[in-house]
């Protein structure tokens, strides 16, 4: 029997629909290395190297990047902008220079904020330079050149990765270089021990999804068994349009503990999912320790 | 009220009265012995001003006048003062900044 070409159009649509929608999934990768001219430093390479840092994460990876310099301060939220085979790097920047000191000798400061954009090639580099091409943003700069940051921005194919990573290195400790990665989280993976004096609870892991359904959560310390119901919810929304601009909440996640048939109110701790101890004080001394992390690899 | 007779009085010396207003003064001048005697005194303080003056003959106080190489120095070190306490105050307290704020702002360069 003849099988008409016709009738395999509908799964030929939902075999192309279904590999838009699965549309190769790939980690982007931000590479920063903040550099000056080496003739500064008097070393023997044309430049010489100040700091770096890698930034990796899905798709939709921002990256919120500080640079600060004796009298001048940059911060920006850079994301791209794909394209088959190009990317826009598009950012919004806040500058802070000092501008000199008040009558009472208070510091001044101008501050500054203005969207910037370029295009490369995927695994191409840009050079950002944060105070100014001349270094006209830097005060009192005599004697000392302009940095400048390179940022390399590629993609490697990554299949159901989501979690995010970051790493800087400063080598001259007068540059100060934050690199975060900017991803709201689907999920956190939350490790909660108890503590009581110097005695605590084994470790307890969950994983929550923000703005679920809370969950209850027991703890044993002492013979005793403590439950709590635990929520994670999104930070309340920036009270400043910079930090809205600057996405300051999107990758913080707070964590509300209550205790089931208490009328106390719930106790709230926030942060980023950066694996860093948070205590949370609770009645009667005792305290949850708390430790956000990005959940492990499916 | 022999305040008022005596500000007339100077009013009257710097030839800013009417002719009624002078009449008026001198009519009290009669009776008043006081307001004359202020009057005496403030006409010989006059011209104890325009002996100072180098000018014991004149009709009327001279007024002090600026000589030009006088007036010009007074202005070149106000000048010089001026620019001397705003470099001061730029260098202390800072400024605005001399470039455009498009120089001091960061920029893209693709490699």
């Amino acid at each position: 029997m003849r099988r008409s070409r016709r009738s395999n159009l509908p799964f030929v649509a939902a075999a192309l629909l279904a590999a838009a929608v699965q549309a190769p999934n790939y980690r982007v990768t931000y590479r920063l290395r903040v550099l000056q001219p080496a003739a500064a430093a008097g070393a023997g390479a044309d430049t010489q190297l100040l700091a770096s840092g890698v930034v990796t994460g899905p798709p939709e990876t921002n990256l919120r990047l500080s640079l600060r310099t004796p009298g001048a301060e940059l911060r920006g939220l850079l994301g791209t902008l794909p394209e088959p085979d190009t990317v826009n790097l598009a950012a919004l920047f806040f500058s802070r220079r000092a501008a000199g000191r008040s009558r009472r000798g208070l510091p001044m400061w101008e501050e500054d904020s203005y969207r910037r954009w370029t295009r490369l090639a995927w695994g191409g580099t840009a050079r950002l330079y944060p105070f100014g091409p001349a270094g006209a943003g830097l005060p009192g700069r005599a004697g000392r050149p302009a940095p400048w940051v390179e940022i390399t921005v590629g993609r490697q194919f990554a299949a159901g990765e989501t979690r995010a990573s970051e790493e800087v290195t400063i080598v001259d400790s007068t540059i100060l270089l934050d690199a975060q990665a900017v991803i709201p989280p689907r999920r956190v993976t939350v490790r909660m021990s108890l503590v009581r004096g110097d005695t605590a609870s084994s470790q307890r892991t969950v994983d929550f999804v923000p703005e679920a359904p809370g969950r209850r959560v027991s703890f044993v310390l002492g013979g005793e068994t403590f439950d709590f119901d635990v929520t994670l919810e999104r930070p309340e929304p920036p009270r400043t349009g910079r930090d809205s601009a600057l996405a300051v909440d999107a990758d913080v996640v707070c964590l509300r503990l209550l205790v089931p048939g208490s009328s106390g109110p719930a106790r709230v701790r926030c942060g980023r999912l950066d694996n860093v101890a948070r205590r949370l004080a609770l009645v009667e001394g005792d305290t949850l320790v708390a430790t956000f992390a990005w959940p492990a690899v499916r | 009220m022999h305040e008022d007779w005596v500000r007339q009085v100077d009013l009257e010396l710097d030839g800013e009265l009417s002719l009624p207003e002078r009449a008026a003064l001198a009519r009290h001048l009669a009776s008043c012995r006081h307001c004359a005697e202020a009057r005496v005194s403030h006409l010989e303080m006059r011209v104890a001003f325009a002996r100072s003056a180098g000018e014991p003959h004149a009709r009327t106080v001279p007024r002090p006048r600026l000589r030009a190489r006088a007036l010009a120095i007074a202005v070149v070190l106000a000048l010089a003062a001026g620019a001397a306490a705003g470099w001061l105050a730029h260098w202390r307290w800072g400024g605005p900044g001399a470039g455009s704020i498009e120089a001091t702002r960061a920029a893209f360069a693709a490699q």
